[in-house]
């Protein structure tokens, strides 16, 4: 009940979008605009050796040559591509070699956003208290990374993209675009060309990683795309969780927000991927905020290999993106908890791939979706098992719940079994916040507000207690807030 | 871009393909390289006794897209309870024909129609379009008995519009042909109107079968129940894609969907797309669907009482199908269609 308490006490302190601030701080861009010059600036700006220059700009070729899909459930008007800077940096002295010398406008703006950058700082929390390491990414650049000796002494590699290209190139070499081709899809071809930072993210064979990996996005210039790649690998027999937390300031234009995660777990290895997404969603008539769409895919490439997608979608104008599985080891598995909520103009299309191609693969998915104000929110999933993939198991439960009259909740599910000993279970429900109960609460002495953060709460429980523990505090008071004003 | 579109112009363009998101699952246009022909007159003295024949009052009879008898519109007034039997028959080989056939129901009217698609021949493309309008508090019960050839391209779409207090029920059974749909789109005005969509597919051998069904609700106090089952047996495949919408304002909804498949050997395949779009907060939607092997324990079970395993596979696969079969109101439809899946499930696969 603490955490109720806790809501509960937060949506009586509410402010809509408290991470709308921007940071006044001397950055660099880019030229204006897309072109190879750009790619060639990008790829310079990060030192990068030329097969990766190469690579990015066969994609830029790719890209070229594809069209915006049209498919899913949501409208916005042309993008154009080169109204925009593919590149910003906060000035740097290159390269900070301690916190002391990261510009302290930096320092503060991640304060501001609660994010712990300096060591001790976690440290001196409770004792006990959990630890985990951040991967702070500012528009383009990874400003720091923390407790990366800590995770070199037991063999973890926890950095900056640009820093795996250079310090490991061998192992980008052999991962990079294996679980996303650059051809994937229109905005991964992008991103292949334009990619700027993320995080890199090795577990050697067996070791568990000593404590949680995080990476925080922020955009903070205006007029830019931020294109992170993410890429990890969980070695034979390892595990890691991994968080990931974004936020931008409020503007009236629309950014563009294309990034790629790849996820690759080789033999009994273990993923955990948990997203709160909390770009800035444009104000209450729909003018500005961020265009997310991205592309998360995990290769459970190794026999019994096991992903988990936990996903808390609030935030973004658009949301448009899959965390998927492809399960290709025999006895892997995949799972993928997700809350989706849109409010006022937000529109978001989202749900999971599990594709079944070895034997004895088992996936879950648990995605609640929640609909209020004038917004659109669509589940769309595939569910599919290949002719090898004997004894494969699926469950789905797809639940959406409407808040007002004029929103809209959509289930799309595709399910394609070619295998005679697939068993695929799927329900899915709509209804709206039941009025009984709402009365009961409101009996009780709960505001109308309070009465229906209690029963959201009630209704995304089941993904929450997916999160670890210091997201699911947070990712419950960014439910309340994302629901603010959506009744009466 | 449709079939009968195609065999109006015989342009290949207009077939539908895997690039159109409600035909993914059911290529034409990869199948076609040509429309083919326009079909003959065909023979009416070689006309078989259709499946509802003893059923039947009237008969209305399609030929290769010819009507022999009856009218092309039809109205049926309120009174007694009518039936009617509808033929779609194909006595054409590698030839094209499209059908069109127009049903109104005077408000009160109440009608069982027992439509069938017969075939007398091969390879052909048959296309059949039907409108069907239900005044207020009209009643029908529609069944549909599908059988092509197995090298056939079949498609049968009906447009439903219905008046308040009306109620439309409909079961489509379906062994599937090479290609073969049965799309169905209902537009539900809510106000007491209740819609039952049903469908049973058992294709076998290289065939497939795909019942499609979308339907719009426009008003208040709307109700569908929705069951379809299925059994793929050989390399065939079975496709339901079925759509619910809900639009703006049409609040106190109720819309269950159902779809359970059996995949009985190795190289069968089901693809299921079932759909809720909502635009209403009052409304209680939901769908389920499974996708499985039968119950192998039942299986050891009805052999170790000596029944053969073939037969005990079509007894515990006919258990699961009847259900959908039992939801037909006519009682003598309702025995023609369970003795038709009897039949259908111990052909050889």
């Amino acid at each position: 009940m603490a955490a109720v308490k806790q809501t509960i006490e937060h949506v009586e302190a509410l402010e809509a979008y408290k991470h709308g601030f921007s940071t006044d701080i001397d950055q660099e861009f880019a030229p204006k605009g897309l072109s190879a010059d750009t790619i060639r600036f990008i790829s310079a700006k990060k030192d990068e050796p030329e097969w990766m220059l190469a690579w990015r700009l066969e994609a830029f070729e790719r890209w070229q040559s594809l069209e915006q899909p049209t498919w899913a459930k949501v409208a916005f008007p042309p993008i154009d591509y080169q109204d925009a800077y593919y590149y910003a940096a906060p000035k740097a002295k290159d390269g900070p070699a301690s916190l002391d010398e990261v510009d302290p406008e930096l320092l503060a703006t991640y304060e501001k956003l609660g994010i712990p950058l300096r060591e001790q700082e976690v440290l001196a929390g409770v004792q006990g208290a959990p630890r985990y390491a951040v991967d702070a990414v500012f528009d383009s650049v990874s400003v720091v990374t923390t407790f990366k000796k800590e995770l070199a002494a037991v063999g973890v590699i926890f950095c900056s993209m640009s820093e795996a290209i250079r310090e490991h190139p061998e192992l980008v070499k052999k991962y990079l675009g294996s679980v996303v081709p650059t051809s994937d899809n229109y905005f991964a071809c992008l991103n292949s060309a334009v990619f700027s930072d993320g995080s890199f993210v090795y577990i050697p064979p067996g070791v568990r990683c000593p404590m949680e990996l995080s990476t925080y996005f922020r955009i903070n210039a205006a007029e830019s795309g931020q294109f992170e790649r993410t890429l990890i690998i969980a070695d034979a027999g390892a595990y890691v969780s991994y968080l990931e937390g974004c936020t931008a300031p409020m503007r009236d234009e629309n950014q563009l927000h294309a990034a790629v995660v790849e996820l690759v777990a080789l033999d009994d290895a273990e993923i955990k991927y948990s997203t709160v997404q909390n770009w800035y969603p444009g104000d209450k008539e729909g003018r500005g905020g961020i265009y997310n769409f991205v592309t998360k895919r995990a290769d459970c490439r190794g026999a019994r290999s096991k992903v988990s997608w936990t996903q808390v979608e609030t935030g973004s104008a658009i949301t448009w993106k899959y965390p998927s599985c492809v399960l290709r080891g025999d006895g892997s598995s995949g799972e993928f908890y997700s809350i989706a909520i849109t409010n006022n103009r937000q529109q978001a299309d989202t749900g999971t791939k599990m594709i079944h191609l070895g034997r004895d693969t088992r996936s879950r998915i648990v995605s609640k979706g929640i609909s209020a104000g004038h917004s659109s929110n669509t589940y769309r999933g595939l569910v599919s098992a290949h002719p090898k993939a004997a004894g494969a198991r699926n469950f789905t439960q797809c639940d959406s719940l409407l808040i007002g009259k004029s929103c809209a909740a959509h289930t799309v599910p595709y399910i394609e079994a070619r295998n005679a000993s697939a068993k695929f279970e799927h329900e899915a429900t709509t209804t709206r916040l039941s009025e009984d109960q709402l009365f009961y609460a409101m009996q009780r002495g709960l505001s109308q507000e309070e009465a229906v953060a209690l029963l959201v709460n009630g209704f995304v429980r089941e993904v929450l207690q997916e999160l670890p523990m210091e997201f699911a505090v947070e990712a419950q008071k960014l439910v309340a807030i994302s629901l603010e004003g959506s009744v009466g | 871009m449709s079939l009968a579109a195609a065999i109006r112009t015989g342009e290949v363009a207009e077939l539908p393909s895997r690039r159109d998101e409600d035909w993914r699952w059911t290529d034409l246009r990869g199948l076609l390289r040509a429309v083919p022909p326009a079909s003959p007159p065909g023979d009416a003295a070689a006309l078989a006794v259709g499946p509802f024949a003893v059923l039947a009052e009237d008969e209305v009879v399609f030929l290769n897209g010819r009507r022999l008898m009856g009218l092309d519109a039809l109205t049926i007034e309120a009174g007694a309870p009518r039936v009617l039997a509808l033929r779609f028959v194909s006595q054409a080989e590698g030839t094209a024909h499209h059908s069109d056939f127009a049903l109104t129901l005077a408000p009160g009217a109440v009608l069982t129609l027992l439509e069938s698609h017969e075939s007398a021949g091969e390879a052909y493309v048959a296309d059949s379009a039907l409108d069907i309008r239900l005044g207020e508090g009209a009643r029908l019960e529609r069944i549909v008995l599908i059988d092509e050839a197995a090298d056939a391209i079949a498609v049968d779409s009906a447009e439903v519009s219905l008046a308040p207090n009306a109620v439309f029920a409909q079961a489509v059974l379906t062994r599937g042909a090479r290609r073969q749909r049965s799309q169905t789109r209902v537009r539900h005005p809510g106000g007491g109107a209740r819609v039952r969509l049903d469908g049973l597919y058992l294709p076998a051998g290289a065939r497939l079968a795909d019942l499609t069904t979308e339907v719009l609700h426009q008003g208040v106090d709307g109700t569908t129940s929705q069951l379809t089952k299925g059994a793929v047996r050989g390399q065939a495949r079975g496709v339901f894609q079925g759509r619910i919408v809900v639009e703006e304002r049409a609040d106190r909804t109720d819309a269950r969907m159902g779809h359970h498949a059996l995949i009985l050997s190795e190289r069968a395949e089901v693809d299921a797309k079932p759909e809720l779009l909502i635009h209403a907060d009052d409304v209680a939607c939901a769908h389920g669907n499974t996708v499985g092997a039968l119950d192998e324990e039942a299986l050891f079970y009805a052999e170790q009482r000596g029944i053969p395993e073939a037969e005990a596979r079509a007894m515990l696969t006919e258990a699961f199908l009847v259900e959908v079969v039992d939801r037909i109101e006519h009682a003598g439809a309702r025995d023609v269609a369970r003795a038709w899946v009897a039949e259908h499930l111990r052909e050889e696969a």
